[in-house]
């Protein structure tokens, strides 16, 4: 791209530099600050006087997390729940974006079950129902009422998603196949998916960041804090207030209370995972994305 | 509040000395495993061991940031459930678990699906539901068989309070726990320097009330020289109440509910009729004469002339323009922190004033029961929890277990018998502390007062030497504000709460019936607008009998009503 | 074209997709009943007594849902807003920088936040507007006396759609980038040769080329008029700030599940879901009658 390099055009271009780093520094240092808020002392973390280093360096709060077995239950928890909840989702996405993706004429029944798809997506009864919907089926407590539950709030995105990719690609792939004599499972699994990596590696990060976020199910349908996921531990510790706090001191007290290196520390450690997975599927999501929701 | 929960764990001396006084016979060791669930009204062992093994599924309430238990106990086995299995032969499981922000979404599942633990402890709306819902047995008889005599020496001594908000239809459904909480005590705050200056005592009924704050307003307290000063703050404009009331009992800042209760009057609070039917306390004359009383002194510019339109009743306490003020005993979080930051002489003090006729000081109180034992309809054995309340109950006033092997929030179905006492356990502490008495170690085992060593340790670095006088000149706020700000509150604001003998007034109810959630805005608007209009002269006193008759006829009968059946459900 | 076997093998393909929804959002569809019943857990859902539109008229009455509405419509439009217009200008700086290595980083980490859950960012914002948190003592050097931020009603709606700005705006840069690159270069080069400057080929040939994006994207989010965002609310809220900061579906969860108005919540959430149906229908239509562009 040729541009004229006048003495403005610079000028601009170094505040828009300016303007870029700054607001990429605001994007990470709450996150900086949090790591080294965990390897402050406490006293510091309470008197407010940690920045950007640690104040009164040490390990405690993280030898604090080595020993709490219910931390790392609930980490293992997690890691389980994200396998299975993305294994699955990669499974089921892929077997129903193929028919999905058919034209009407090619598959009739296409418009009425992406209805009922848009349908699951936005109606729901409530929590009430749902419990006693994993209560019946004996779930409460399994690993598989977070999967499954979850699971199947989140596909219905997925699937459009990968639908809409589907329908991206060129049309003579079909008729290629159609030529040749490939049967449905044959075009899926040979023509499709290997095309369809950056989609599915897309909806799979999706399903991922997900389940390994998600918080709500573990508190609805665990009844005990041992079979809480890392996130439901985490918020109940960390974020969650009692509906009984009715004045702004209470409040103030109730914040001077909490173990802000703690907190830090964990808050950190449940950050890792993601910040981990996230540069490898980083340069497939950009493209999953734009190919499977903006088609010009 | 997770604090409260745990902070509520052990009773203040003099109800402990009370109580083991009143437990006059020692319960024998006897067995009663046979006389279970027979229909007769004899009273049994309260302490009674199973000679069978038992179990008991609860619903309960775990605190996750609580790291107090010794490694290798849980919450399913520790001190606490040891000692149950030990004394009552009862084998305590989990049905659920909870921290206190999740334990409400916990319970209403459990009662939407229709599917509760045998027992545990809930609030006072989720026993109405239960109750509707026909899930919880009648534990009339348990009561009457198993309660231990010095629980239901609490229990009846609430005026009845406790009993009626577990009983509908004439039968108990749960064990009300029983507490008072400081923070809905509403004390006087007034300015000691000025009241030595012009040398005035702290006043004792209304008529010194009067000239104390006449003598604020007109004898120039702050010697400037331009009278500029307040006799006594009121409310502020928006959120300002000038009385706490039953749905909001506790933290009324800059309200005159210490003088409504010296004129026996007890607006916004569901009181007795005198025959058990209940009646609402702004409606009575006692109110109405309260009121004309309010309406005299500010008539006479003694209290805040801009009451009401104020945007900040603090700013003229903190500005040094204020001579007195109504609130709880937190006021260092409050106004005081700026107030003496300004005037580092400015000597707030605190007192349980002014007296009613009777010379008592008789506050409205928040409600004494908030927690409720209840037990599933078809569970074998009732009385299995009030067994286990009476022993945990025996076993605090023994001090039988070690808080430092694990809070008290680890007694399984525990609910208090007691107040809730932190602010007067550390307001005594630090009193020994600094007496000598006490060292800061005596006081390692209770560690469920979370703040209460760092309070220990703080406060010879702000209070200086004489330990018996409050006066700011003996306190060093500026050596750490954050410890001032506790210290002071929990030991001025926290002296009259333990130094005063005080007659408290329970509200009736204090939650909403059905019909209030879609009348009480619009009725307590009225209310309140028409009290200020009396109050600040814009209407004539004669205007409450109007009010009263038109509360009544926009649906306060209806209300009442309502209830009087919800009490007598 | 349509081939006739194709179409059991297209069935089976779907069938553990929508089993999967059937059991866990299509049955617990059931409890919507509740919200025309008089439900007592002890009858159970098909024992209550019914009520007709009881909750519907009640829920018209009363000033606390009108209120949640009120309060759910005004972030979840100043969202919307924000969400169309940030990430445009960002995408606009980003793709006038020519340091190819600093713009990946720029667009990794600002991406980052998108990945992290609200339990975790809840924990770090709470912590950073605390009463001696570090946006405090930032005040405290220009001079402010310290806020309680989260404690604060009239400033919790701006301090949502902030954070709900801070944590999304990089990821929502990625369609418009990807908009971005989809312009012709020779048409820069083409006006570069006129000598137009920036600021003109800004508004010549970039605007005009993302316009059809922009559009879409702003018919897409017509749907999330009733979302304000559960996640954010449910772990930064406390009970001072429920008069500006509670939207409906804290409300409900609330409603339903703490204070036991379990047929009340249930209506109000039908309600809701019902309006979304609606918006998102329209949105369909929209993007498709506007620019040809069909959802799924």
């Amino acid at each position: 791209m040729i541009r004229d390099r006048t003495w403005g055009s610079r000028l601009t271009d170094t505040v828009i530099l300016v303007i870029l780093i700054v607001i990429t520094l605001t994007c990470i240092l709450p996150i900086w600050y949090t790591f080294s808020l965990s390897l402050s002392s406490n006293s510091a973390a309470a008197a407010g006087q940690v920045w950007l280093w640690p104040v009164g360096f040490n390990f405690n709060a993280y030898m604090q997390i080595l020993k709490d077995t219910q931390f790392f239950g609930s980490f293992w928890i997690s890691i389980q729940r994200v396998m299975l909840g993305a294994a699955l989702n990669f499974i089921v996405v892929l077997l129903m974006a193929y028919p999905l993706s058919r034209s009407s004429q090619q598959f009739k029944a296409r418009g009425v079950l992406m209805w009922i798809l848009i349908f699951c997506m936005l109606f729901n009864g409530g929590l009430i129902p749902l419990y006693l919907t994993v209560k019946g089926l004996g779930l409460l407590n399994s690993i598989w009422a977070l999967v499954l539950v979850g699971g199947a709030q989140t596909l219905v995105f997925n699937v459009i998603l990968t639908v809409n990719f589907f329908r991206n690609l060129p049309k003579e792939l079909d008729e290629a196949a159609l030529v040749d004599g490939a049967g449905p499972w044959y075009s899926l699994f040979n023509i499709y998916l290997p095309l369809a990596v950056p989609v599915l590696a897309t909806v799979t990060l999706f399903s991922i960041v997900y389940h390994w976020n998600e918080f709500l199910y573990g508190l609805i349908f665990m009844t005990r804090e041992q079979y809480y996921p890392l996130q439901t531990y985490i918020q109940q510790l960390v974020v969650s207030v009692d509906p009984a706090t009715m004045s702004e001191d209470q409040y103030r007290r109730l914040s001077e209370l909490s173990n802000r290196t703690l907190d830090a520390a964990k808050i950190f450690i449940a950050m890792l995972p993601i910040m981990v997975v996230y540069p490898f599927l980083q340069r497939y999501f950009i493209h999953g994305i734009t190919l499977g929701s903006v088609k010009e | 509040m997770k604090h409260t929960f745990k902070a509520a764990w052990i009773f203040s001396i003099s109800a402990v000395l009370v109580l083991s006084a009143c437990s006059g016979s020692e319960p024998t060791a006897e067995s009663t495993a046979k006389e279970t669930q027979t229909q007769n009204t004899e009273p049994a062992d309260p302490y009674g061991r199973y000679e069978e093994p038992m179990t008991i599924n609860i619903g309960m309430q775990v605190d996750p940031t609580d790291k107090d238990l010794p490694s290798g106990d849980t919450p399913l086995d520790n001190q606490y459930t040891r000692q149950i299995e030990e004394a009552l032969n009862i084998k305590v499981e989990h049905a659920f678990t909870a921290s206190a922000a999740n334990m409400r979404q916990k319970i209403s599942l459990a009662i939407a699906s229709n599917d509760l633990p045998d027992a545990l402890v809930v609030n006072a709306v989720e026993l109405r539901q239960m109750v509707a819902a026909g899930q919880l047995a009648d534990l009339t008889q348990v009561y009457e068989r198993y309660a231990s005599p010095e629980i239901k020496d609490i229990i009846e001594k609430t005026d009845g309070a406790a009993l009626k908000s577990v009983t509908f239809d004439g039968k108990m459904y749960a064990i009300p726990g029983v507490q008072a909480d400081a923070d809905g005590i509403h004390i006087m705050w007034i300015r000691q320097d000025w009241l030595d200056k012009l040398g005035l005592e702290p006043p004792r009924t209304m008529e010194e009330l009067e000239n104390v704050a006449r003598a604020f307003v007109e004898q120039d307290p702050d010697g400037n020289g331009i009278s500029d000063t307040i006799g006594i703050s009121g409310p502020q404009s928006g959120d300002g109440k000038m009385y706490a009331n039953f749905l909001e009992s506790k933290n009324n800042l800059f309200g005159f509910d210490a003088i409504f209760s010296a004129y026996g009057a007890y607006p916004g609070y569901w009181l007795d009729d005198g025959n058990g039917n209940p009646v609402y306390g702004s409606t009575l004359p006692e109110t109405k004469e309260a009121l004309s009383g309010l309406r005299d002194l500010y008539a006479k510019g003694l209290i805040d002339p801009e009451m009401a339109v104020r945007e900040a009743s603090d700013e003229p306490i903190i500005n040094g323009k204020s001579g007195m003020f109504f609130a709880p005993w937190w006021m260092g979080y409050g106004p005081l922190t700026n107030a003496v930051k300004n005037n580092p002489k400015a000597n707030w003090q605190a007192y349980a004033l002014p007296l009613d006729a009777d010379e008592a000081f008789r506050p409205h109180t928040a409600t004494p029961s908030t927690e409720f034992v209840v037990v599933r309809k078809d569970y074998e054995h009732p009385e299995i929890p009030m067994k286990m309340l009476n022993n945990l109950f025996k076993n605090e006033m023994e001090n039988t277990f070690d808080p430092s092997k694990g809070g008290p929030g680890f007694y399984p179905l525990r609910v208090v018998f007691a107040p809730s006492d932190e602010i007067e356990f550390t307001n005594k502490a630090i009193k020994e502390v600094l007496a000598g008495t006490k060292t800061k170690e005596d006081y390692a085992g209770d560690r469920s007062y979370k703040l209460l060593s760092s309070d220990l340790e703080n406060i010879t670095k702000i209070k200086q030497e004489p330990y018996d006088d409050w006066s700011i000149d003996t306190w060093t706020p500026d050596a750490d504000w954050g410890a001032w700000t506790r210290a002071y509150s929990i030991m001025v604001g926290g002296n009259p709460l333990v130094e005063t003998e005080m007659d408290r007034v329970n509200s009736m109810i204090y939650e909403q019936t059905p019909l209030m959630e879609s009348r009480w805005v619009n009725l307590k608007k009225m209310e309140d607008e028409m009290f200020l209009k009396i109050v600040m002269g814009v209407a004539p006193i004669e205007s409450f009998d109007q009010f009263v008759e038109d509360w009544k006829r926009q649906g306060g009968e209806q209300i009442t009503r309502e209830v009087a059946e919800a009490l007598q459900q | 074209m349509r081939i006739k076997g194709f179409d059991k093998h297209y069935y089976l393909m779907l069938l553990p997709g929508y089993l999967w929804l059937i059991v866990f959002s299509i049955v617990p569809m059931f409890g919507i009943v509740i919200a025309f019943q008089y439900f007592n857990p002890g009858k159970g859902v098909f024992h209550s007594d019914w009520a007709g539109l009881e909750h519907f008229r009640y829920m018209f009455v009363l000033k606390d849902t009108r209120q949640v509405f009120f309060n759910t419509l005004l972030i979840a439009v100043l969202k919307i807003i924000a969400h169309l217009i940030i990430p445009l200008i960002f995408a606009l700086m980003l793709n006038e920088l020519r340091q190819i290595v600093l713009k990946r980083w720029i667009q990794t980490i600002v991406y980052l936040p998108h990945f992290l859950s609200w339990v975790i960012l809840g924990g770090i914002m709470l912590d950073l507007f605390s009463y001696n948190g570090p946006v405090n003592q930032l005040g405290a050097l220009l001079g402010f006396s310290p806020t309680l931020f989260f404690a604060k009603a009239e400033l919790f709606p701006w301090l949502v759609v902030g954070s709900d700005v801070w944590k999304e705006f990089g990821f929502n840069t990625i369609i418009y980038l990807a908009a971005l690159t989809g312009i012709n270069p020779a048409l820069y080069e083409a006006s570069g040769m006129d000598g137009a400057s920036r600021w003109r080929s800004l508004w010549h040939i970039t605007l005009p080329g993302i316009r059809t994006t922009a559009v879409l994207l702003t018919v897409l989010s017509l749907g999330n008029v009733l979302n304000a965002g559960f996640d954010q609310i449910f772990n930064l809220y406390n009970p001072l700030v429920y008069s500006t900061g509670d939207i409906i579906d804290t409300w409900v969860y609330r409603t339903g599940l703490l204070n036991l108005q379990y047929e009340l919540a249930t209506a109000v959430g039908v309600l809701k879901s019902l309006i979304g149906f609606i918006l998102i229908s329209i949105s369909y239509y929209l993007a498709y009658r506007l620019i040809n562009y069909r959802i799924f």
